[in-house]
């Protein structure tokens, strides 16, 4: 080990003090070929090396070369060039145009840039222009339907929810399924913490951020998404889910010289409800067609029908009946009642950016704040980051660069979820409960209502939940070429938060009379340090092979810290101070702390061959040792290798109709290691009992400790490996003005690391150890075609499809399926369950006979009991399309996205309750005519006669919560985005203090059509994470319109 | 930013002292949890251990089995279904949490933690251990239970049948030897011994061994149908002991709670705090008591305004009383907030027992002397004082006194034993299986159940059914009679 320091030492030293001597400088001017204009940001490099520049603003270069140096002009559109330099000292270029060429630039793994022409597996980029200013504040919702291959559903419209990604579905049974987020080169968090607080822990709490939403979109310069493991590898074991790897304008580096510029971007939107389900408006509060003040149901008499005795709409004694204040009760519809709770949310957003450089020094600063009132009154977003970033070439040739980001993001939030929280409420709100017009709090301070539930203008008004979050992330950047085919580069980064959450039940809250406060401390840190040297020789043993490679070394330290405290039975009212409290419990870990920290080192290497530039070949291999392993055998080795052949070069291919062709093929195996502390047993403090009841200790003074309910692994474990094959083609047509981009894979994921549930009877719950096997398949494709490419007219289509198949084909020993750990319901569980896809709902199922009739009570007319545990919905969706269109004449852009997703279901709580209570618009549709349930009858000798018993429309719609008749289809077509912009002409601009100015329009979920279902179906309740298709009465959805305009300075 | 060597240097060294980090032998060694404790005294499991059995005894089994025995009537969520008879699927966090993963591998743990060094404390944990197991098998019938409590060695215990359990066989010790072996523990030499942490009796080791005795008894009494002459040998046995039975209400094996929440009693938490909606007095134990003029109405239930005990019917369609008016379970068994013990086995269970038996089985004692012990038990147990119970007892002789057919007399016992044991379900549902006493009516409208009958066995639990191949799919029904109830 010392010899290691010793040696890095001695580099470092090199690094600092060795200089060259023999270099001269070059200047030049770089225009276009066509129209002569001069060309900024043209990259200027010197063949066989690493090192360049980029052009300035009036297109002008200056570089040190060696002797006999030939320099590569490359800019995105224009075909390449190389010049021999020769005794010049002044080298012009002049590029052609080249749009259609196939030589997009992408980021691949450690910030590595590569020609998509060079790549041997599916990455995709979306341009920053793509997702900022679309009036959408958390950056992965703005991704939706632009990416093939990924899955993003929003938790729900609520400010701040979160939102899942998953890339090539789903491949750890327990673990995160999130890709990583890589900054500008360094991994972040995308955790989700849910606040736990109250009887009802995370299944009634707030819908808390992904940490990604911290990000602000308008300081993203790009997004690169790496979908397989074989674009991975070198990120080691986090990114086996995939990388999304996101290029801040910070953090973008470069040397560019360009004199200060400012940019301004405002964008101001609007949110409205949409896709609540429709509410009838004919019957009113009761049951059995009989009016009762004390119902939370809509089964009372018809608006308008005779008061009288027998209908309750006259008291007992023939009196007609009262309102509180003595005037005459009116019975009639609230048509508004749960459209007006809702309110219009806004999403201001203001953003500063400058950029600036003179050619070695360059600089970048953010300013940007996003403001969200949401749809839910007091429900509020709100997101300040301040960014620098930094490039400078010291005098000794070592270029340093950095950034530094602090943002702040707070979250005001309200309960949601099925026990009395403002959401569930609602959905069963009698049609003519005057919600608005009646009094919602006593003098006392408690709700009033109609029943014990909390009103739900007193439930969004007092218990409240808050989240603020001080966020640092940041890193430096040393590189230096040590010889003109090896340099070195060190990277070290940081990122950090607290998030601080507070959750208050007030006096008298349904959930918790006596009131509560939860204070709820979350830390995470994450330092993660590379070194890393790069290699590049051109010409490597023959002409016709060029090589490039790199060996690296990585430490990365990950600290985690949960601190909380829990104090019930508040004395005072509206103090919400947890000194108010007067006791304390420490039940399910409601006041305790929770401590990690991980570390991992990791060696890792790869190496890129090229032959005649169209054989392309790479491997990679990492070894990465981790502290979560058992220390005898922590460390694990992984590797991938793929091959990419472009037929259009190697078989000098010339068509105007077939431009480029190209095969790839890739496999990469990748392991993991398991979350800290799980190889021993532990003792628990003892707690017992859920929301009904329940104790924990220490009860009057004395300690009690129990066996954790989970079994350790003992030194068996060993790390997860998931294998992946991809096969691929690039197909650019019709002079590359058509490019498709398939690929298919198949990613198998062995030994998983798993808490196992196992019998209880063993005397716990869960085991640790490695089990199971998982796979996926599935098939991307994306299409770009520039349909017009006229001077004055474009047309660009894009479109991309995602099919993945997902089946569990083993979970180990004896174990069927078990429910996957995460905040869900017994009787509507998300499961793993073996040969079935990932996640698959565990419900009550409704007996049927073997044709699929329902069976039904011979008594009653009504469903028999229902067969709990069975598999009742299906999350996963067949297929996800997406197609955008851009048209451009002159200024003038519009641009439209439409996607799709084929398949899929899930389970919705606030059908169900609106249902059940008679508030849905369905339950009205002739509701005095009887039903006949379509079922049967089973009798004594095993046949089946029809059901021919008639029930009314209440029983009927009395489906309960979490049966299959409350499963609906996924399916949906979304009018996802449009947007119309307009880029002020350059001979206006003139007049004007600005270098440009573009404003445009746009609008987000304008229209989404639900063959399946009466809700919105991308709502997702408990958000990121790996519990999905449960609806379990959270906020709605929005349609959001805005405004943005765009300044530079 | 000119050439500046120091910065050069500085960024140098944290450069270096990161990769100097990950060469330390010890920067890896981190994956000790300062979360949880690796090993715990035995004092900290034996306090677990005593509110691990009181909350099993009067959580969701304890109300489960005082609605089915109409002792309350439930009319809202979970505990309305209860009293449809729809009890399938909701027993998952007691068969898990609470006995096998809660009391039952806590009490294993302690024996095999202190087995070898301090038998006081094993001891005193296989008497929880079989009281979890019987309270167990009781409402299941067959369980896993020589191969249970065996963590990865057996993952799939296999069911063992209610009659070895309780009778033994080669392979798989009875109950009965359970408590004997607890027993004898109790005799040998102990390096720790309990003290402040036995929240029962305090470290009074001759209270256990009444404890075990009574608990042998009650066993002896579950199984006087199916297996007399067993029982009458194990009543003979303990009868004769020198450690003696429980005999004093001071000896009761129960378990006291707090005023904190957190700590309050699961019947107080559920009726006052968190449910205080789902379930009021049944309209059938108010009749009953009513009709013998029996004053612990008042002590058992809280009367809301006036002087009328507001019940419900079990399984009564129609419009509720408000809340606010229902009588709910009284300050004897709840505290003033929530502080009450949770009582298992106590003196007149003990009394009534023998009285059972001295009918039944024709073992020692006075039936009628026995069964007026039970009484006065009970009632010096609510806090009537023995003026009030020696005037009652002289008002209400038809009452107190045995008449008829045993049978006849046994309905007597089991009747008064059933008020007696209101606030724990448990111990009068077992009593209705074995005799059908006391009589009573289905609740009307029940639609849940196999047969819509009152259920006679808890259906296996589905977590259990998918992770434990051995247990039956989809199992006996609600109306399949376990091995001890033979009628």
């Amino acid at each position: 080990m010392n010899k290691k320091l010793l040696i890095s030492f001695v580099f470092v030293c090199v690094l600092v003090f060795q200089s060259f001597a023999q270099d001269r400088t070059i200047s030049g001017k770089v225009t276009s070929s066509e129209d002569g204009t001069e060309l900024p940001g043209v990259s200027v490099s010197i063949k066989g090396t690493t090192r360049g520049t980029t052009t300035a603003t009036n297109g002008t270069y200056k570089i040190n070369v060696p002797a006999n140096a030939t320099l590569i002009f490359s800019f995105v559109g224009f075909s390449s060039q190389n010049i021999s330099v020769g005794s010049q000292t002044v080298v012009n270029a002049k590029l052609t145009s080249n749009i259609e060429e196939l030589s997009e630039v992408v980021v691949t793994a450690l910030g590595i840039e590569k020609s998509k022409r060079e790549l041997n597996y599916a990455t995709q980029t979306v341009k920053g222009s793509d997702i900022s200013q679309k009036g959408e504040p958390n950056v992965l919702n703005a991704l939706q339907g632009k990416i093939a291959g990924v899955q993003i559903v929003g938790a729900s419209g609520e400010a701040g929810a979160s939102t899942n990604i998953n890339i090539r579905g789903i491949s750890s049974f327990t673990g995160s399924n999130q890709p990583l987020f890589i900054v500008d080169g360094i991994p972040i968090s995308n955790d989700l913490d849910r606040t736990n607080g109250g009887p009802n822990g995370t299944l009634g709490g707030p819908q808390s951020s992904n940490r990604a939403l911290d990000i602000a979109p308008e300081n993203i310069e790009s997004i690169d998404v790496l979908k397989g493991p074989a674009a991975a590898a070198l990120y080691g074991s986090r990114a086996s889910s995939g990388a999304i790897i996101i290029t801040t304008k910070a953090g973008k580096g470069g040397n560019f010289n360009r004199k200060m510029e400012v940019t301004v971007n405002s964008s101001y939107t609007v949110q409205n409800v949409y896709g609540y389900p429709e509410l009838q408006n004919d019957y009113g509060q009761g049951l059995t067609t009989i009016f009762n003040p004390a119902s939370l149901n809509s089964w009372g008499p018809k608006f308008g029908t005779t008061p009288t005795i027998a209908n309750g709409l006259l008291l007992a004694d023939g009196n007609t009946r009262k309102n509180p204040d003595g005037t005459d009760y009116q019975y009639q519809a609230y048509p508004n009642n749960v459209n007006n709770f809702f309110k219009q949310g806004t999403i201001l957003n203001n953003s500063v950016n400058l950029q600036g450089g003179n050619g070695t020094q360059s600089y970048s600063m953010l300013v940007s704040n996003t403001g969200q009132k949401g749809i839910i009154p007091g429900s509020e977003f709100n997101r300040t980051n301040i960014s620098f970033g930094g490039n400078t070439t010291l005098a000794n040739k070592i270029k340093f660069g950095g950034t530094f980001n602090y943002t702040l993001t707070d979250q005001n939030n309200f309960l949601t979820g099925n026990n009395s929280s403002a959401p569930a409420v609602l959905s069963s709100l009698p049609r003519s409960y005057d919600l608005q017009g009646l009094p919602n709090t006593d003098l006392s301070g408690k709700s009033i209502y109609i029943t014990t539930a909390d009103n739900p203008y007193w439930s969004i008004n007092n218990n409240k939940t808050t989240s603020s979050v001080d966020r640092i992330t940041g890193n430096l950047n040393l590189s230096y070429d040590i010889t003109p085919w090896v340099s070195v580069n060190y990277r070290l980064g940081l990122d950090t938060y607290t998030d601080r959450r507070k959750q208050i039940f007030a006096i008298g809250a349904a959930r918790l009379p006596t009131g509560g406060i939860f204070e709820d401390i979350y830390y995470r840190s994450e330092i993660n340090s590379d070194l890393i040297f790069r290699f590049k020789k051109d010409k490597l043993f023959s002409e016709n092979i060029n090589f490039t490679g790199l060996l690296g070394y990585n430490v990365n330290q990950r600290k985690f810290q949960n601190v909380s405290a829990y104090g019930g039975g508040l004395t005072l009212p509206n103090y919400y101070n947890i000194n108010n409290a007067t006791t304390y419990t420490s039940a399910n870990g409601a006041t305790g702390e929770s401590n990690s920290l991980r570390r991992l080192i990791g060696y890792y290497g790869q190496v890129s061959l090229d032959y005649k530039k169209y054989l392309f070949l790479e491997l990679t291999g990492r070894l990465d040792q981790s502290s979560t392993l058992p220390v005898a055998n922590n460390s694990f080795f992984y590797y991938s290798g793929s091959l990419g052949l472009s037929l259009t070069d190697a078989f000098n291919i010339k068509s105007d109709v077939f431009s480029f062709g190209k095969l790839r093929v890739s496999y990469a195996r990748v392991g993991k290691d398991a979350d800290p502390y799980l190889l021993n047993s532990v003792y628990t403090t003892t707690a017992q009992g859920n929301n009904v009841s329940s104790i924990s200790f220490p009860i009057n003074g004395q300690a009690g400790f129990s066996i954790g309910t989970r079994i350790g692994s003992g030194d068996n474990l060993t790390p997860e490996f998931t294998t992946a094959y991809e096969i691929g083609a690039n197909i650019g047509l019709f002079k590359n003005r058509l490019n498709l981009d398939l690929a298919a894979y198949q990613t198998i994921s062995t030994n998983q690391i798993l808490n196992v549930t196992v019998a209880a009877t063993t005397g716990y719950r869960t085991r640790t150890t490695n089990i199971g096997k998982l796979t996926n398949k599935g098939i991307e494709a994306t299409l770009g075609y520039k349909v017009l490419s006229g001077r004055a007219f474009t047309w660009t289509l894009s479109a991309n499809y995602t099919l993945n198949r997902n089946n569990v084909d083993e979970i180990g020993a004896g174990i069927k399926a078990f429910n996957i750990p995460g905040s869900s319901f017994i009787g509507s569980a998300p499961s793993i369950v073996e040969g079935r896809p990932y996640g698959v709902i565990l419900g009550n199922m409704r007996a049927r006979n073997p044709d699929g009739k329902f069976i039904v009570n011979p008594q009653t007319g009504l469903w028999i009991a229902a067969i709990p545990n069975q598999e009742i919905a299906n999350p996963n969706p067949d297929a996800i399309i997406g197609i955008s269109n851009t048209f451009g004449y002159k200024g003038v852009g519009l641009s439209f996205l439409f996607d799709s997703q084929q398949g899929g279901q899930f389970v919705s709580f606030t059908l169900a309750s609106l249902k059940g209570s008679g508030a849905l618009k369905e339950t009205a549709i002739d509701r005095e005519k009887p039903r006949v349930i379509d079922g049967v009858f089973l009798n004594a000798d095993g046949s089946y006669t029809p059901n021919n018993i008639q029930i009314d429309a209440q029983n009927y719609f009395n489906q309960g919560l979490q049966t299959d008749l409350n499963v609906y289809g996924a399916t949906v077509y979304r009018l996802r985005e449009l947007t119309l912009s307009y880029q002020l002409p350059k001979n206006l601009l003139a007049k004007l203090p600005f270098g440009g100015v573009s404003l445009s329009f746009s609008g987000r979920n304008l229209f989404f059509y639900a063959p399946n279902s009466l809700i919105d179906p991308e709502l997702n309740t408990q958000g990121a994470g790996n519990i999905r298709g449960l609806e379990l009465q959270s906020s709605p959805n929005t349609r959001n319109f805005s405004a943005n305009l765009r300044l530079t300075f | 930013m000119k050439f500046n060597i120091k910065n050069i240097l500085y960024i140098s060294t944290v450069a270096i002292g990161l990769i100097a980090a990950g060469c330390k032998s010890d920067f890896l060694n981190v994956n000790n949890t300062p979360n949880n404790p690796l090993t715990v005294p035995p004092t900290a499991l034996m306090t677990t251990l005593a509110y691990d059995a009181a909350f099993v005894n009067s959580n969701d089994l304890g109300r489960i089995t005082s609605v089915l025995m109409q002792y309350q009537a439930g009319v809202g969520n979970q505990v309305a279904g209860y009293d449809s008879y729809n009890i399938r699927g909701n027993s998952d966090n007691q068969w898990n949490g609470e006995l096998y993963a809660g009391l039952l591998i806590n009490a294993q743990k302690m024996i095999d933690n202190t087995q070898a060094t301090s038998p006081a404390y094993a001891g005193i944990a296989k008497i929880y251990k079989a009281y979890g197991f019987g309270l167990t098998t009781d409402l299941w019938g067959d369980i896993p239970y020589s191969e249970a409590l065996k963590g990865t060695s057996i993952l799939n215990p296999k069911l063992d049948t209610q009659k070895d359990i309780y009778l033994g066989t080669p392979s798989v010790q009875s109950l009965f030897d359970l408590v004997k072996e607890g027993l004898a523990d109790l005799d040998k030499k102990s390096t720790l011994n309990p003290g402040t942490d036995d929240v029962v009796y305090k470290g009074n080791l001759a209270n256990w061994k009444r404890l075990g005795n009574t608990l042998l008894l009650r066993f002896a009494i579950i199984i006087s149908r199916v297996q007399p002459e067993r029982a009458k040998t194990e009543i003979a046995a303990v009868l004769a002991s020198s450690a003696g039975l429980i005999v004093d209400n001071t000896q009761d094996f129960q378990v006291g709670f707090s005023t904190a929440a957190g700590g309050q009693n699961p019947i107080y938490a559920f009726n006052f705090v968190n449910r205080p909606d789902d379930q009021f007095l049944s309209q059938r134990f108010r009749d009953t008591l009513l009709d013998y003029k029996d004053p612990r109405i008042s002590k058992f239930f809280t009367l809301p305004s006036g002087t009328t005990y507001v019940a419900w019917n079990n399984g009564t369609t129609g419009t509720l009383p408000l809340p606010p008016t229902r009588s709910r379970y009284g300050v004897f068994l709840t505290g003033a907030t929530g502080e009450a013990p949770i009582r298992m086995i106590t003196n007149f269970q003990r009394a009534f027992m023998l009285a059972e038996a001295a009918l039944s089985l024709n073992t020692a004692g006075d039936a009628q002397k026995l069964y007026e012990e039970g009484i006065r038990a009970s009632m010096l147990k609510t806090g009537l004082v023995t003026a009030e119970i020696d005037a009652y007892f002289k008002a209400n002789s038809n009452v107190i006194t045995l008449t008829g057919t045993t049978s006849q007399k046994i309905n007597q016992i089991l009747t008064q034993k059933w008020i007696a044991n209101c606030g724990n379900g448990l111990e009068a549902y077992n009593d209705w299986r074995r005799w059908g006493f006391p009589r009573l009516e289905k609740a009307l409208n029940a639609t849940g159940g196999d047969d819509n009958t009152i259920p006679v066995r808890f259906p296996y639990t589905g977590n259990e059914q998918l992770s434990n191949p051995n247990i039956p799919t989809p199992g006996p029904k609600t109306f399949e009679r376990i091995w001890w109830d033979i009628d």
